[in-house]
């Protein structure tokens, strides 16, 4: 008749506002005003017999939705559903879930000791994946029905998660990408950026247009290829350095590093004819 | 609210057999508890022989530790000491026996999955990437102690080794609340504790114990990586010098604590032994109330050295009447369970006679080895005898451990079909086991004796008796036999992955459910759910026209 859950919050309900109660009439409470809510009296010590019957009202509230609703009870679910048996719930399925958390702790361990960095992102990982994993689970027992589930799932989750493995992906391209551009020589960058902007054009006309139709696979793969071209291409470059870049003097004592490109802009600075040599910045340049 | 007040079928997945070859992905992200206890036995295993290595270089050096310099001086010995020790607890003996649960334990007691599988899987990974930071850390010379003998240029070394081994902990408490969990809210209808078969019971005393104790030694390496950054003592240890890291952490490899890692060799002894002898074992409550009473005994993270009164006035720890009631009273539940397994082999000595399978000769040995464990404990109890800080604490240590290890290479053997859909070589197996049991005695016992030639437990004290060379002498000899052992363990594994010969459903005539179920065990286990449980040995209670109904079946 009563559901375990119901058992469960109502016992604790009652056990709270009770609680309450006792605590209202030992900390000053009189006359009724513990057992009516402050109506006929005082209730004492009002946060602390506030918490504890907020607390109780919540749990025995909580009690009675399960049981109108009879929550998770597998027979008035099929009673409900008019069917003779509800599907049954699906073994765990495997997750990769539990491997990254493995790793994200493994990592903010390592970076503990070494680098707040890498700590920093062995945290990002453990967040991201206490979320993802969390709704896995949850999504996992909302009915009996896998592919519903996984629907369930990505109803919720696909709009945090598109935008953010968006977001990551043209971070991380963008990143390998400068990489690149400055690890280059100038001739080198040049031609760099506008390969990277043909590319990009070209796959937005394309894109657009619908003029191809493409297998996905051969998507899948291209784009596999081009992302271990553009982060390999990266690594590559930071692992080979910055091209020369030779201090550029702007007000004063100020100085910063800037390729030995000509500006276009109206400054005024000393160029003594040849292109390398170091040079002032104009009062207006970068104010 | 997923709060269930009956909960819905659980689906008993198709009985295909699991596959042979898994995909690389499948593998990482496996949920089957089978799958999860393999990686744990593999790298149980693994771990083993890489502690033997160290062992056996360990007792070359300390041979002649004057002339012999393997690790490039003390720093890197102690360090190499240290590691070989926590090793063998944390990376060695605890992940074979959960393992070995996590692939027994569920069919056990008729579940068709561990508790939390996933969760069970982050454990096992947790494990591999902590063990390895802090294996990595320590050959980094950043073991423990090392700061306080080197210029602290490893500080990040040492700092490493700590969380590396706060994560290998935090891994094993994971692993061992799925254990538990799944003994105490996954048994099959009928199957009430008081039913639970022997290993299953004894494994949930043992993760109880570790769940209880494992925890304050994550507050020592927190305290411990604390003073590494706040400059020693910043908590006020009592010890200083040396050992200063080692001395907080030492109660895990030491009595009683060292014998919560063997608390499945009672559970072992109790699920083989009455198979082995086709009997049905004696007196089911004893044996359960024995193992809980073993377990109360080994939880020791109370028995601290480093945060003990060093004034003489107050009195030490290790003379304080629980410590020594302790170190006695753990003698008598072993002695219990050697003495209901030698009624089981009495009552089916016909059965017995002749070349005993390597199973039961493991868990005998297993047992014989915890027995002489403890009552080596029981000597280092007795102030009189002034064994406290002598050598024989490593006695005690390796004989209580490598107890464990023959018991959990005997549980390999037995469980064999169900762990890997092959059995073992019965004759490689008595060798593998003879080895490390005669190993671990030879080990064990010299550097027993050895205390009482007043060599140190510190290895960077000399001995000063000529004796003490040769027990050093045979305890080598003791650990070249294990390691030769561990040898033929990883022979007979690849031979059995190499053969691809299937096993039997039930190749002993097993008792529990496990054999109840085909070889290798399906995803879910069980094809049908298994019937009402009416006692500790379910399959014994099956009518013989049952059992012959079922052969025709299957």
């Amino acid at each position: 008749m009563f559901t375990t859950g119901f058992k469960f919050f109502f016992g604790i309900g009652v056990a709270l506002a009770t609680a309450g109660v006792l605590y209202g009439y030992t900390s000053g409470g009189n006359h009724m005003g513990p057992v009516s809510l402050g109506w006929k009296g005082g209730v004492g010590e009002h946060v602390g017999y506030g918490l504890l019957v907020g607390l109780g009202v919540t749990a025995m509230g909580t009690a009675l939705t399960l049981i109108f609703f009879r929550d998770a009870d597998p027979a008035d679910q099929a009673d409900y559903m008019g069917v003779d048996d509800i599907a049954p719930t699906q073994p765990v399925t495997g997750s990769h879930w539990p491997i990254v958390a493995a790793f994200g702790v493994g990592t903010m361990a390592v970076g503990l000791v070494l680098n707040t960095a890498v700590f920093v992102t062995g945290l990002v990982i453990v967040a991201i994946v206490a979320v993802s994993w969390t709704m896995d689970a949850w999504a996992d027992r909302a009915t009996g029905d896998p592919v519903a589930n996984r629907a369930l799932r990505n109803r919720i989750m696909a709009p945090i998660e598109i935008p953010a493995a968006g977001a990551v992906v043209v971070g991380l391209g963008v990143l390998a990408i400068s990489r690149i551009l400055l690890s280059s020589s100038k001739l080198g960058a040049v031609i760099v950026a506008g390969v990277v902007a043909v590319v990009i054009l070209g796959i937005g006309v394309l894109a657009a247009t619908d003029a191809f139709k493409f297998n996905r696979h051969v998507v899948a793969g291209l784009s596999l290829v081009v992302a271990v071209a553009v982060l390999g291409g990266g690594v590559w470059a930071v692992v080979e350095g910055e091209r020369e870049f030779e201090p550029h003097e702007t007000h004063g004592s100020e100085t910063h590093d800037e390729a030995d490109e000509d500006h276009g802009d109206d400054e005024s600075h000393s160029d003594d004819g040849d292109e390398d040599a170091e040079h002032t910045d104009g009062d207006t340049d970068g104010e | 609210m997923t709060m269930t007040d009956s909960p819905p079928a659980t689906e008993t997945a198709s009985a295909a057999p699991s596959p042979a070859v898994a995909g690389l992905y499948e593998s990482l992200t496996t949920t089957d508890h089978k799958r999860i206890g393999r990686i744990w036995l593999q790298s149980g295993v693994l771990l083993l022989v890489g502690a033997l290595v160290l062992g056996v270089l360990l007792g070359i050096e300390r041979l002649d530790a004057d002339s012999t310099d393997i690790f490039g001086g003390d720093n890197a010995y102690f360090q190499i000491w240290a590691l070989y020790r926590i090793a063998l607890v944390l990376l060695v003996a605890a992940p074979l026996f959960i393992g070995l649960a996590t692939i027994v334990v569920p069919m056990q007691v008729g579940s068709t999955n561990i508790a939390f599988p996933r969760a069970a899987l982050s454990a096992v990974w947790g494990f591999l990437i902590g063990a390895g930071i802090m294996i990595a850390a320590v050959l980094a010379n950043g073991g423990w102690g090392a700061v306080d003998r080197a210029s602290g240029d490893e500080r990040d070394a040492v700092a490493l080794t700590l969380v590396g081994m706060g994560m290998v902990v935090l891994s094993l408490l994971l692993a061992s609340l799925c254990i538990a969990t799944t003994v105490i809210s996954m048994r099959v209808k009928g199957m009430t504790l008081l039913r639970t078969p022997l290993f299953a019971w004894s494994m949930l005393v043992a993760c109880a114990v570790w769940m209880l104790t494992l925890p304050v030694l994550l507050a020592n390496l927190l305290v411990a990586y604390v003073d590494l950054h706040n400059g020693p003592g910043t908590f006020g240890g009592g010890l200083s010098g040396d050992l200063s890291i080692y001395g907080q952490i030492a109660w895990i490899v030491e009595q009683p604590q060292v014998y919560a890692f063997a608390i499945p060799v009672l559970g072992i002894l109790g699920s083989i032994v009455p198979v082995a002898a086709g009997v049905r074992g004696a007196r089911h409550g004893l044996s359960l109330g024995l193992i809980g009473f073993f377990g109360l005994l080994s939880v020791g993270a109370w028995a601290q050295p480093y945060f003990q009164e060093t004034n003489d006035a107050l009195v030490r720890y290790d003379e304080k009447f629980v410590y020594i009631a302790f170190g006695i009273a753990a003698i008598f539940p072993v002695l219990g369970a050697i003495g209901g397994a030698a009624d089981s082999v009495f009552r089916g000595r016909d059965r017995v006679a002749g070349l005993p399978p390597a199973h039961l000769l493991g868990a005998l040995g297993g047992g014989v080895l915890l027995l002489a464990g403890t009552a080596a404990g029981v000597a280092r109890v007795i102030q009189p005898l002034d064994l406290g800080d002598r050598v024989s604490v490593a006695g005690v240590m390796n004989l209580v451990l490598f107890a464990a290890i023959a018991s959990a290479i005997a549980g390999l053997w037995f469980w064999a079909p169900k762990i890997g859909g092959h059995e073992l070589s019965p004759m490689l197996g008595r060798m593998v086991v003879a080895e490390i049991v005669l190993g671990a005695v030879l080990l064990g016992g010299a550097q027993f004796i050895n205390g009482f030639f007043l060599t140190a437990n510190n290895p960077l004290v000399a001995p000063t008796e000529d004796a003490a060379d040769v027990l050093n002498l045979v305890s080598l000899l003791g650990m070249a036999l294990i390691a030769l052992g561990a040898l033929g363990l990883l022979a007979s594994l690849a031979k059995a992955m190499r053969s691809g010969e299937t096993g039997a459903d039930d190749p002993w005539s097993g008792h529990t459910l496990e054999w109840a179920t085909a070889t290798p065990p399906p995803a879910g286990n069980f094809a049908e759910p298994p019937a009402l449980v009416t006692s500790e040995s379910p399959l014994l209670d099956i009518s013989p026209d049952e059992a012959a109904d079922e052969g025709e079946e299957s």
